[in-house]
């Protein structure tokens, strides 16, 4: 019985040592996976654990604020806010998304197709899917439990761009959007980042952005903010003040609704080539842009015939008509091909190359002088002195007065101005200069092709005795330590001889206020000088014309360019009415211009109201005040 | 009863390690409630568990094998109720409402069948259970193991197998019969994930094979549980300063994965610690089932210990994300009263065999 139970505990305890031995190893096992876990691995893990539990939040920087030359405010910002989806908090998207849109009435076809479009994205960044939340979606989102019902969901506020004056101005200030995959790339900066999309907002968006903030918060399992970690303000972009002077900009767009013109103007200071108003109609209004423009919007103003997003002022090339010949008077001055009392016999027009060319007064202005061709607008006097002149010093001195080319004004996508030469054309078309198409040029038809604000820049420079300035936008930067004014730019152009200024300068006044066609622009005490113009619709756009046009659209442009005073002048520019007629239906919205800009020099309590002359206007202008017109959106 | 000679023989390492580890559970519930009162009812538990301890240490373990019967039966009893009448909480069928506490008979069921399979194999006249014991093991194994499995409760269910395979083993049982059972489990296996599992054990089991199966559902947990231990490091993030614990990134933290949380407050070297604790218990017991007088006692304590490892390796792989999310407790430290109070009883028995291993 003994050996029986000895062998028997001696197999018993064999088994528990293996037992034991078991236990060890997989202990043993044990720890070694956790120091593998713990030790080796562990920079992986803190670092997912920490994109559990930590959400860096973007606090987006505001937009340094807008104001006018003299200070008064032309965009600022709001605070909005914005509802979006932070996918990796949200256990059950689908039931996320509709009830969201249950609760905002935002179709659910609407949020998924905002959250596909950044799918790519990391899960813990938030995916605006309501910009620019109402109220009422906003309590009715924040109703709900956030950690139950509506997980991951996330309210922010965000400042967002708010343009007081609705439509003012718009194309100057430009709009902003959210940032492109291409901008993405090209400026280094994150999806989702509101930049400047046009206009002065995208020309100077470096300085306006300013630095986002982030502010790291804790969050639990279900997305809840549990604390702040810490917190980078976001920094407001720069201040800065723009060379606009919103009372004229408003005195110019009063003018054209008051008249029911689109078109475009550029008036400038003609000592600096400061920019002191740029309209462009019809127009658009930026607020549509600033939290995210919606599509039925966005279509319509791509769609819409008047193309109300084409800044005409910079973009628009139109040809130039009588307004040109100062380029034709100068060149043939400054060359010495005429004096100013160089005469031409007009009977109606003349015949050039076998060719007959109609002046528009039918039985001619008789003969006349430059100083009275000038006044008249003699077309046949111009048409010889253009055939003297020849096309390549025409195109020389309209490059020397900054009408060819791009002005270099500080908006992006600016069009180039054409005025042609022999070289032009062969390296245009291959075909040589004739000699006819010259006479056509030399009253601003054929081949001259011009932007408002080229046009501008060139009646600046003949008022200046052909010094001008590249025109610009930006006046002065404030970067937190006071106002820092821009330096002017460089000057440019040449210095005309004395006769020349005198003759040209005596012409253009006498188009005002002689017997010219630019009465309408006159301003007692003020010595306006200008000259109206004439861009023929139809040879312009040739034979598709007439097709699907109305009788409006085929009607011609009236320019009217101008600078006043005529000894030292302060201001200067162009004013561009669609469709106008003639450059008479200009003329008035010039002077309102001037006058307000003489008024509110002299220190007028109330700027002048525009009245339409006799037979002109859809309706009375509103009553402008020196600082009002601001409306509230 | 408690004569001095028992006294001088109680083992106050094994004692010092459980009540040690008791401890820590306590703290770590603290940590992973968030501060709340949970640790309090733990402390209760740990008291009433006390009380088991002590009664099953009071009473010889012979007296009680002698009655393992109707102990094992009126196990089975309750679990026959609970079926019936239990209290329904998170998808199962488990408990018994009780004023103060919640009961779990499913717990306690492990020492019921670790004193009749100690009784049968102990008793068996011969030396090696033969075909006849392991059919009597294996049924009386195999009833509760069904009851408990229907509430359902598969995880608690499977800590009764490795009472039988362990005792019986340790029994003497030939290593060809178990080879035999091995490969019967083998077949067994395709038949039992067809008929005998639910969807969402199914859908457990296809998930840890493959967590990425289903990040955000039952995946979610087990990789969560890997980045809890993970970012623990070597030496952790601090008491109460854990983030995926405190932060509800970790279900049931405070229960299933009372290890995870450790893991992460106090890393590696916690984790070192803690599993030496454990491992020491383990050994220790082992020991005690070497000095044991008799057969019996050899066999009750390791059936005793038979679930306890079971259940500690299972969790704690568990916490690491390296074994499937079931429903099983860490002994000793994950909150829950029937679980402590059972594994005290455990205990109980564990300590009453070494300590009359000098008295006849």
């Amino acid at each position: 019985m003994a050996a029986p139970l000895v062998a028997d505990r001696r197999k018993t305890a064999a088994r528990l040592t293996a037992l034991s031995v078991a236990v060890v190893v997989v202990f043993c096992a044990l720890a070694v996976a956790f120091w593998y876990f713990q030790v080796i691995e562990s920079a992986t893990y803190a670092r997912l654990a920490e994109n559990n539990h930590l959400r860096r939040l973007s606090l987006r920087a505001p937009r340094g604020v807008l104001f006018d030359r003299s200070g008064q405010l032309l965009v600022e910002n709001r605070e909005a806010f914005t509802i979006s989806i932070l996918r990796e908090h949200s256990a059950n998207l689908d039931e996320t998304i509709r009830l969201l849109a249950t609760v905002t009435g935002v179709t659910q076809e609407d949020i998924r197709e905002t959250i596909r479009r950044h799918r790519g994205e990391p899960s813990y960044r938030p995916i605006v899917v309501i910009d620019d939340a109402t109220l009422a979606q906003v309590s009715a989102v924040l109703a709900r439990r956030l950690d139950r019902e509506l997980p991951g969901v996330v309210v922010e506020s965000v400042p967002t761009r708010r343009y007081p004056a609705v439509g003012l101005g718009a194309h100057v200030l430009g709009y902003v959007g959210e940032i492109g995959e291409t901008q993405m790339a090209a400026e280094g900066l994150r999806s989702g980042s509101v930049v400047g999309q046009s206009g002065f907002e995208k020309a100077y968006n470096k300085i306006l952005m300013g630095q986002d903030g982030e502010r790291r918060v804790m969050v639990n399992s279900v997305g809840r903010e549990i604390t702040t970690l810490d917190e980078v303000p976001a920094s407001e972009g720069r201040r800065v003040r723009l060379t606009i002077d919103r009372d004229l900009q408003q005195a110019a767009e009063d003018a054209y609704h008051a008249l029911g013109y689109e078109g475009a103007a550029v008036i400038l200071d003609p000592r600096n080539g400061e920019v002191l108003a740029l309209v462009s109609l019809p127009a658009y209004d930026p607020n549509d842009f600033a939290s995210g423009i919606d599509r039925a919007t966005w279509n319509q103003l791509n769609t819409d015939r008047l193309r109300p997003l084409q800044n005409r002022a910079i973009q628009g090339r139109y040809s130039p008509g009588s307004t040109f010949k100062a380029v034709v008077a100068v060149a043939a001055l400054e060359e010495g091909v005429i004096t100013p009392d160089f005469k031409v016999t007009c009977r109606g027009g003349a015949t050039f190359f076998g060719r007959f060319f109609k002046c528009h007064l039918k039985g001619g202005h008789g003969t006349v002088d430059l100083r009275h061709a000038i006044e008249k607008s003699c077309n046949t006097y111009f048409y010889t002195v253009g055939n003297m002149v020849g096309v390549d010093r025409l195109h020389k001195w309209a490059a020397a007065l900054g009408l060819a080319g791009r002005t270099g004004v500080d908006l992006p996508n600016e069009s180039e101005s054409i005025v042609p030469s022999t070289a032009w054309k062969k390296a245009r078309t291959g075909e040589k200069w004739y000699a006819g198409e010259t006479i056509s040029v030399s009253i601003g038809q054929g081949q001259v092709s011009v932007t408002p604000i080229a046009l501008a820049t060139l009646y600046a420079a003949v008022g200046n005795g052909g010094i001008h300035f590249p025109p610009r936008l930006l006046k002065a930067v404030n970067d937190g330590s006071g106002w820092r004014e821009i330096e002017p730019p460089a000057p440019r152009g040449v210095r005309l001889k004395p006769e020349t200024i005198a003759a040209v300068h005596d012409g253009f006044w006498m188009v005002v206020n002689g017997a010219g066609t630019g009465g309408r622009a006159r301003v007692a005490g003020h010595d306006v000088a200008g000259k109206t113009g004439t861009a023929q619709v139809i040879s312009l756009q040739g034979g598709r014309a007439a097709a699907g046009r109305t009788e409006m659209d085929l009607r011609d442009h009236g320019w009217f360019a101008f600078f006043a005073p005529r000894d030292n002048p302060e201001i200067a520019g162009v004013v561009f009415a669609e469709h106008g007629e003639h450059g008479s239906s200009a003329a008035p919205i010039a002077r309102h211009v001037i006058e307000t800009y003489f008024a509110k020099k002299a220190g007028a309590a109330a700027y002048p109201v525009f009245t339409p002359p006799p037979g002109m206007g859809v309706s009375a202008a509103a009553p402008p005040a020196p600082s009002g017109g601001v409306a509230d959106r | 009863m408690f004569e001095r000679r028992l006294y001088v023989h109680m083992d106050w390492l094994l004692l010092g390690a459980v009540y040690l580890l008791c401890a820590i559970g306590v703290v770590m519930i603290y940590s992973a409630s968030g501060g709340s009162r949970l640790y309090l009812t733990q402390l209760a538990a740990i008291a009433l568990g006390t009380v088991a301890l002590l009664v099953c240490l009071g009473l010889d373990y012979r007296s009680l094998a002698d009655r393992s019967h109707l102990i094992y039966g009126a196990i089975v009893l309750l679990l026959v109720y609970v079926l019936f009448f239990g209290v329904v909480r998170g998808g199962g069928r488990r408990w018994i409402a009780l004023p103060l506490f919640n009961l779990q008979p499913s717990e306690f069921m492990k020492i019921g069948l670790a004193l009749v399979l100690a009784r049968l194999f102990g008793d068996s006249r011969h030396r090696t259970p033969d075909a006849r014991d392991l059919a009597v093991g294996g049924a009386l194994t195999a009833l509760p193991l069904l009851l408990i499995a229907r509430q359902p409760d598969l995880g608690t269910a499977a800590t009764l197998v490795p009472v039988l395979l362990a005792m019986a083993f340790v029994a003497g049982m030939r290593l060809k019969v178990a080879g035999i059972l091995l490969a019967l489990a083998v077949v067994a296996a395709p038949v039992v994930w067809s008929v005998g599992l639910q969807d969402y054990q199914k859908g457990r089991v296809l998930t840890f094979v493959n967590p990425s199966r289903d990040p955000l559902g039952a995946g979610y947990q087990q990789l969560q549980a890997r980045i809890t231990v993970g970012s623990g490091g070597l030496l952790g993030k601090g008491f109460m300063k854990g983030t995926q614990g405190q932060q509800g990134f970790l279900p049931v933290a405070h229960n299933d994965f009372i290890f995870s949380v450790l893991a992460e407050e106090h890393g590696f070297v916690g984790v070192l610690s803690v599993l030496g604790l454990y491992a020491f218990v383990v050994l220790r017991t082992i020991e005690t089932a070497r000095l044991a007088r008799d057969r019996l006692g050899t066999l009750l304590v390791i059936g005793a210990l038979a679930s306890f490892t079971f259940q500690v390796l299972y969790n704690v792989s568990m916490s690491a994300g390296l074994a499937p999310v079931k429903g099983l407790t860490l002994p000793l430290m994950s909150y829950g009263g029937s679980s402590v109070i059972a594994t005290l009883a455990g205990i109980g028995l564990i300590l009453n065999v070494r300590m009359r291993r000098f008295t006849n």
